[in-house]
C-alpha cells in the first residue's frame, strides 16, 4: 500500500474550498478536508485571492478560516466585500473580551486544552457589570441573549446535553486578539471622556 | 511526620475520602470500574450508568442510605472540594469525561494494607534489597580494578552454582519460598500499574509549576528565553520524565517483552504458584496504562510549546492588560445607561446567497398512522441472513499473517494487507486487530498509538476507501 493521499489518488481541492467557504475548517470536526487542506494551501490562496479573500491557517491550534484582505492592499478590484463585518452591542462585546481573558487564563493553568463553562459561570462574569438596580432574572436573560448572539458568531459552542455547558472554541484567539481588544477599549474611553464633558459643562 | 504536617494532610482528598461518610460507595464503585479493569478515562453516561447498577444493587441490601442519584454522586466526587474524580473534556469529544485521581488509589492501597496477611514474606525481600544494593554498589563504582574484582567474584559464584546443578546438588526453592517470591511479584506488578496515574498527575502538575513561572517572569526578554529553554526540556528532562522513558523503552521492547511474557507463563504454569489472572496479563496493562501517560506527555508538552511561544506569550499579556482596563471602563459606566459603544467583527467565512437553492414551499402530507389492530405476528423469518451480511475468514487472515512473519521478527498490519488485500473491507480490518486475542495464534500483536497507518481497499461497489487506523505490529 502506497502512502495515496487520498481514495482517488488526488486533493480534493473542491472539497477544502466549500468547507472553507462555508466555515470554519477544524483539524478535529473537519479531518479529511484539513488534511487535503495542509497540502493545498498555495492553490486554495490563488483561488481565493481571485475574490478578493485570504486563507489563515493556524497549524498549531488546528483551525483555518477565509478573511477579507485587507484594505490597504492598494486596489485593483472595486469587488464588494464578501465578508460581512458584524456590528456587536456593548454586552456582546464585552463578553467577548471576558471570554477571551478566561481563554488566556486557562491557557496560563495548563491542562486541558479545551475550556468548556456553564451559563452560570458566564453570568457569574458578566454580574458585577450590570447595574445593581437589575433584577437577578433580567442578568441572566440578558447574559442569555449575548450567549446566543456568540454562539452563532461561532466562538462559543453548546455542548449536547442539559447541564448549559459551552465551549469557548480557540479560534476566538484570532479574532479578538489585543489589537481588538485594544480599538474597543479606546472607544470605551472615549465615551467616558464624552460624559464626564457632559457632566462638566 | 509531625503534627502540623499530618494536619495539613487531613486535607488530602485521599484522607477525605476515607473519612467521608459515603467512602464504601465511592471505593467500592470506583475501584470497580477504574482500578481492578485498569481502565483508563469513561465517559459521563458511562459512568453514571454503572454507577446506577451499584446503587440499584446496594438499595436491596442497605436500602435507602444512598439516596441520591447517580448522576449527582458522579458530579459531586469530581468537585474541588473533594477531588476523587477528574473531570475533562478530552479532544474530539462533547461529553464530559472523567478518571480517578491518584487519591482514590492510595485510599484502596492503605485499606489493602488494613487486611490480616496469613503471612508476611521477609527472606524474598531481604534478597531483593541486597541485590539492590549490588546493583547501586557496583553502578557507581568508578574505580575500574574494583569493579572488574566484583565482577570477577560474581563469575565465581556462577561458577559454583553451574557446578552444583551439573552434579545435582543444587536443590530448588522450597514451596515457602516461591509462593513468597510470587506474592511480592503480584504485589510489586500491581503498585506499579496504580503508579501510572500518580506518574501522569505529576506530570500534570510539572505542567503547571512551568507555566505558572512563565506566566509570572517579569524579567527581559531575553531572560524569558533562557526561561523558555529551560522549561521546554522541563517535563522530559525531570527525573519523573527520564524513568517513565526509560520504563517506556523498555516495555517497547520486543526482546524485553518476549522474555516477560516466558517468565510469567513459566512461573504461572509451574505448580505451587497461585493462579492470578491479573498478573498473568499484567504487562497488557502496564502498556495500555503507560500508553496513556505517554499520550498525557506528549500533549503536555505539546501545548507548553504552543504557550510559551514568545509570539502567544506577549498577546496574552497584553490581553490581560487590556481587559483589564476594559473591566475599569465598563464599571465605571456601569449605572449610566445604555451604552452605546458597539464594536465590531468579521464573519468566520464568505456569506453567499444562493437564492435558487431555496426549495419551494411544499404543503406536508401527513401520513395516516392507523395502529388500532396491531396484532402479533404469526410468520416464522429466518434472521440468519441479518448477521451473514459479511462473513470474515479468520484462518485465511491468520494465514495472511502467518505468511507475512515467514522470516521476519515483526510485520505491520500495512505490510500484511499489502501482499493479501482486504476482500471484506472494514470488517476484515478490524478483524485483525481482534486475532492476538485469540490464543490459537502463534504470534502477538502490538497497538502503537502514536503513528497511524493509512489502509485502503476497494468495497462491493467499487468505490476506493480508505481507513486511517492506529498502528498495529504483529510479532513473533
Amino acid at each position: 500500500m502506497s502512502g495515496r493521499p487520498s481514495p482517488r489518488g488526488e486533493l480534493d481541492l473542491s472539497l477544502v474550498l466549500v468547507s472553507l467557504y462555508k466555515g470554519v475548517v477544524q483539524r478535529d470536526t473537519h479531518e479529511r478536508a484539513w488534511q487535503h487542506l495542509l497540502h493545498l494551501q498555495p492553490q486554495v490562496r490563488d483561488h481565493v485571492g481571485v475574490v478578493g479573500l485570504q486563507l489563515v491557517v493556524d497549524e498549531s491550534e488546528g483551525y483555518a478560516y477565509l478573511r477579507q484582505r485587507p484594505e490597504d492592499d492598494d486596489a485593483t478590484t472595486d469587488a464588494p466585500r464578501l465578508v460581512a463585518r458584524r456590528q456587536l452591542s456593548f454586552p456582546v462585546s464585552l463578553l467577548l473580551a471576558l471570554l477571551r481573558r478566561r481563554l488566556a487564563l486557562h491557557d496560563a493553568e495548563g491542562g486541558d486544552v479545551r475550556l468548556v463553562l456553564t451559563r452560570e459561570q458566564m453570568v457569574e462574569m458578566v454580574r458585577v457589570f450590570v447595574p445593581e438596580s437589575s433584577n437577578d432574572a433580567r442578568v441572566v436573560d440578558q447574559v442569555e441573549t449575548s450567549i446566543a448572539k456568540v454562539v452563532e458568531l461561532g466562538f462559543l459552542r453548546r455542548l449536547p446535553g442539559d447541564d448549559g455547558a459551552l465551549e469557548v472554541r480557540r479560534i476566538l484567539k484570532s479574532f479578538v486578539d489585543a489589537e481588538w481588544l485594544h480599538d474597543f477599549d479606546a472607544r470605551l474611553a472615549a465615551y467616558r471622556d464624552v460624559l464626564a464633558g457632559q457632566e462638566t459643562a | 511526620m509531625e503534627h502540623d504536617e499530618l494536619d495539613s494532610l487531613r486535607r488530602h482528598p485521599a484522607w477525605r475520602l476515607l473519612s467521608a461518610d459515603s467512602a464504601p460507595l465511592v471505593l467500592d464503585v470506583l475501584g470497580a470500574v477504574f482500578v481492578d479493569s485498569g481502565g483508563g478515562p469513561m465517559a459521563e453516561t458511562d459512568l453514571v450508568q454503572r454507577v446506577d447498577d451499584h446503587l440499584f444493587a446496594l438499595s436491596r441490601t442497605c436500602p435507602g442510605r444512598y439516596p441520591r442519584p447517580a448522576l449527582e454522586y458522579v458530579r459531586d466526587w469530581a468537585e474541588p472540594g473533594k477531588g476523587w474524580l477528574r473531570a475533562f473534556y478530552p479532544p474530539g469529544s462533547d461529553g464530559r469525561h472523567y478518571d480517578v485521581t491518584p487519591a482514590v488509589e492510595k485510599a484502596l492501597r492503605f485499606l489493602d494494607g488494613l487486611r490480616a496477611r496469613s503471612f508476611v514474606g521477609t527472606e524474598s525481600r531481604l534478597d531483593a534489597i541486597v541485590t539492590l544494593l549490588r546493583d547501586l554498589a557496583l553502578g557507581s563504582e568508578p574505580d575500574t580494578e574494583r569493579r572488574l574484582s566484583e565482577l570477577e567474584r560474581r563469575r565465581a559464584e556462577l561458577d559454583r552454582e553451574i557446578e552444583a546443578v551439573r552434579t545435582g546438588r543444587s536443590p530448588l526453592l522450597s514451596d515457602t519460598a516461591q509462593a513468597e517470591r510470587f506474592d511480592q511479584v503480584t504485589r510489586l506488578a500491581v503498585d506499579l500499574l496504580s503508579d501510572f496515574r500518580q506518574v501522569e498527575e505529576n506530570f500534570r502538575t510539572l505542567d503547571r509549576q512551568l507555566r505558572e513561572r512563565v506566566t509570572r517572569w517579569e524579567g527581559p526578554k531575553a531572560g524569558l528565553l533562557d526561561e523558555i529553554v529551560g522549561s521546554r526540556a522541563g517535563i522530559a528532562e525531570s527525573d519523573q520524565g527520564r524513568s517513565f522513558h526509560a520504563f517506556f523503552d523498555f516495555l517497547l521492547s520486543s526482546s524485553r517483552q518476549e522474555e516477560f511474557r516466558e517468565l510469567l507463563a513459566q512461573v504461572h504454569d509451574r505448580a505451587g504458584a497461585p493462579s492470578g489472572a491479573r498478573t498473568r496479563r499484567v504487562h497488557h496493562d502496564w502498556l495500555a496504562a503507560g500508553q496513556r501517560t505517554q499520550e498525557t506527555v506528549r500533549s503536555l508538552s505539546e501545548q507548553l510549546r504552543r504557550f510559551v511561544d514568545d509570539q502567544t506569550w506577549l498577546e496574552n499579556r497584553r490581553v490581560l492588560d487590556l481587559v483589564r482596563s476594559i473591566e475599569q471602563h465598563a464599571l465605571a459606566l456601569r449605572d449610566t445607561g445604555p451604552i452605546p459603544v458597539a464594536a465590531d467583527l468579521p464573519d468566520t467565512h464568505p456569506s453567499l446567497v444562493l437564492p435558487m437553492e431555496r426549495p419551494l414551499y411544499r404543503p406536508r402530507t401527513k401520513a395516516a398512522v392507523a395502529s388500532d389492530d396491531v396484532v402479533e405476528a404469526d410468520a416464522v423469518l429466518d434472521a440468519t441472513a441479518l448477521f451473514e451480511q459479511v462473513v470474515v475468514d479468520r484462518e485465511r487472515l491468520v494465514g495472511a499473517v502467518g505468511s507475512s512473519l515467514a522470516g521476519a521478527e515483526q510485520v505491520p498490519l500495512a505490510a500484511v494487507v499489502g501482499r493479501h488485500p482486504l476482500r471484506e473491507g472494514l470488517a476484515e480490518l478490524v478483524a485483525y486487530y481482534t486475532l492476538s486475542a485469540a490464543a490459537d495464534t502463534t504470534f502477538d500483536s502490538v497497538v502503537d498509538d502514536t503513528a497511524t497507518d493509512r489502509i485502503g481497499w476497494t468495497d462491493r461497489d467499487g468505490v476506493d476507501r480508505v481507513a486511517t487506523v492506529p498502528r498495529l505490529v504483529f510479532t513473533r
